[in-house]
């Protein structure tokens, strides 16, 4: 058992230290990368949701056209460069930023965030497994587990899902290299075995009319409420918010021989999220609008369709569960990477048991970037704002600070503050963000200026 | 060499997979059979393309 354990050691990663030059990977390796991350079980849910909720087909198009490319000019505009600069990860630069105090409070918040997301993924999958032993698929008012099979599945898939996040980045990267094009076909695969179902003709001539009569209608499910252009663009744009404008990227982004890696995040929104989400469309359409992710890829692709639901949440939950183990791994530093992922793990199991997860996902997404997102505009501000307004950077640091009051004003202040704004949930962070950028300069700009423009560890 | 075939019969692995839903959609095969080859030629890509992603790079072997 020892010697197992120091082997798993031997999977330390350059998690605390800059990325020395000789460990940045490739381009292709970032596009293999996200090619597969974005290409997720949550996409079956995503895509499907979108029809339940009404969304006309030409909001829908537009809306995925913008919101994914503003999306990747996040990444490659905002995350990528500071990732580059600094090759650290977002934990350690918050840690020189606002303290340990804070680094404590973000990485718990991250590592719980990324658990539920990845038990999110899990308990899509699980619709998968449910479907073999005719397990019910919870209803979407569901909170709790409404069996003990959906509770035996998701343990099951969790165990398996948490042993293959114990491998590490490399393993990863190689298991996504397999996977990802093949759920990508699946997708495709899964619409394409719909449409003439929906009466789609051969020569595609009636395919628009389809779409706006029989899947993006404008008819709402029960209990949904009615979607349009701008919640589609806002969705697609901040559905992974946490990682390009909240930065969480950077331990991914460091990796990366140039800021324009940013760019090869196209890879996972447009043939990842946008294809992804119109072929979940059609394939909720063709099972008569139940949510019922397991069903609906059966239906489209038979038992392929069903190991594809499996692999997609498989291939994204793992780097989700590795995020989870990084931002634990800050806060627990006598622990080996594989301890703290398997803690992970257990937790992420354990959220995988309520279905509410996967039911109210779209509004957990939501949650999600929102509540990150402060930490991100206080990064960029440190990064670029500070030195062009002669503000010391990483005062924490320099001052040996437990914990930097500003920052946690700032970030508490605007989730009070966005929680208040009578606007709908997915619109709230983008006044959220630029009240906390600015909220985070004004504190900032009373202390004590430094005598050089451009006097920073990163370059002006 | 042995590499490059593997990634080869991959490829058409992934090829039949996309064949066998237009084929469907097109209305050239029924659902079942679309969904067996399907099954089949998905099968295959796992097998060849884990051969070809764990092969050496510049391997002697021919």
């Amino acid at each position: 058992m020892s010697a197992l354990a120091s082997r798993l050691d031997r999977l330390y990663e350059f998690d605390r230290e800059p990325v020395t030059p000789d460990k940045l990977q490739s381009g292709a390796k970032f596009a293999g990368l996200f090619a597969g991350e974005h290409v997720a079980a949550t996409e079956f849910v995503i895509g499907a949701f979108f029809v339940l909720h009404g969304v006309l087909a030409k909001d829908l198009i537009l809306g995925l056209l913008f919101g994914n490319l503003l999306a990747v000019l996040s990444w490659t505009f905002i995350c990528a460069p500071i990732a580059v600069r600094t090759r650290l990860t977002l934990y350690w630069y918050v840690r020189k930023i606002a303290g340990p105090g804070v680094m404590v409070i973000y990485n718990i918040a991250n590592a719980v965030l990324y658990c539920i997301l990845a038990g999110a993924m899990i308990a899509v999958s699980a619709t998968a497994v449910g479907l073999t032993f005719d397990i019910k698929v919870p209803a979407l008012s569901d909170v709790f587990p409404n069996s003990l099979g959906w509770v035996l599945i998701a343990f099951g898939l969790g165990a398996a899902f948490t042993a293959l996040a114990i491998l590490g980045f490399e393993k990863l990267s190689k298991f996504a290299e397999v996977c990802s094009p093949w759920i990508f076909i699946v997708f495709i695969a899964g619409a394409l075995g719909v449409l003439p179902k929906l009466g789609v003709h051969a020569n595609l001539d009636n395919f628009w009319q389809i779409s706006k009569t029989k899947i993006w209608n404008g008819v709402t499910a029960s209990g949904q409420e009615q979607f349009g252009f701008w919640h589609i663009l806002f969705f697609a744009w901040f559905c992974n918010l946490a990682m390009h404008i909240g930065l969480s990227d950077m331990a991914i982004l460091r990796y990366a021989k140039k800021w324009t890696y940013g760019f090869f995040t196209a890879f996972g929104m447009y043939p990842g999220h946008m294809l992804a989400w119109i072929c979940s469309g059609i394939m909720v359409a063709g099972i008569g609008r139940e949510m019922n992710p397991g069903r609906m890829a059966f239906e489209a692709a038979g038992l392929a369709g069903v190991a594809g639901l499996l692999l997609a949440g498989w291939t994204t939950a793992n780097p989700t569960l590795y995020r989870a183990g990084l931002a634990l791994q800050a806060i627990t530093p006598n622990w080996p990477r594989w301890k703290i992922t398997l803690a992970a793990g257990a937790v992420t199991t354990i959220i995988a048991c309520f279905p509410i997860v996967f039911v109210k996902l779209l509004d957990y997404v939501a949650i999600y970037g929102l509540v990150l997102m402060p930490i991100g505009a206080v990064v960029f501000a440190e990064h670029w704002i500070m030195p062009l307004f002669r503000i010391e950077q990483f005062r924490a640091e320099k001052q040996k600070l437990v914990l930097s009051w500003r920052v946690l004003v700032v970030w508490v202040g605007t989730l009070v503050i966005c929680f208040f704004l009578p606007i709908h949930l997915y619109f709230r962070w983008l006044p959220g963000y630029v009240i906390a950028l600015i909220s985070y300069v004004l504190l900032r700009s009373g202390e004590k200026k430094f005598r050089k423009i451009g006097e920073s560890n990163y370059g002006a | 060499m042995e590499r490059k075939i593997y990634g080869l019969l991959s490829l058409v692995s992934l090829a039949l997979c996309l064949i066998f839903s237009i084929a469907h959609f097109l209305g050239a095969i029924q659902a079942s059979r679309f969904k067996l080859g399907f099954l089949l030629a998905s099968i295959a890509w796992f097998v060849f393309a884990t051969l070809w992603v764990t092969r050496p790079k510049n391997s002697t072997k021919t």
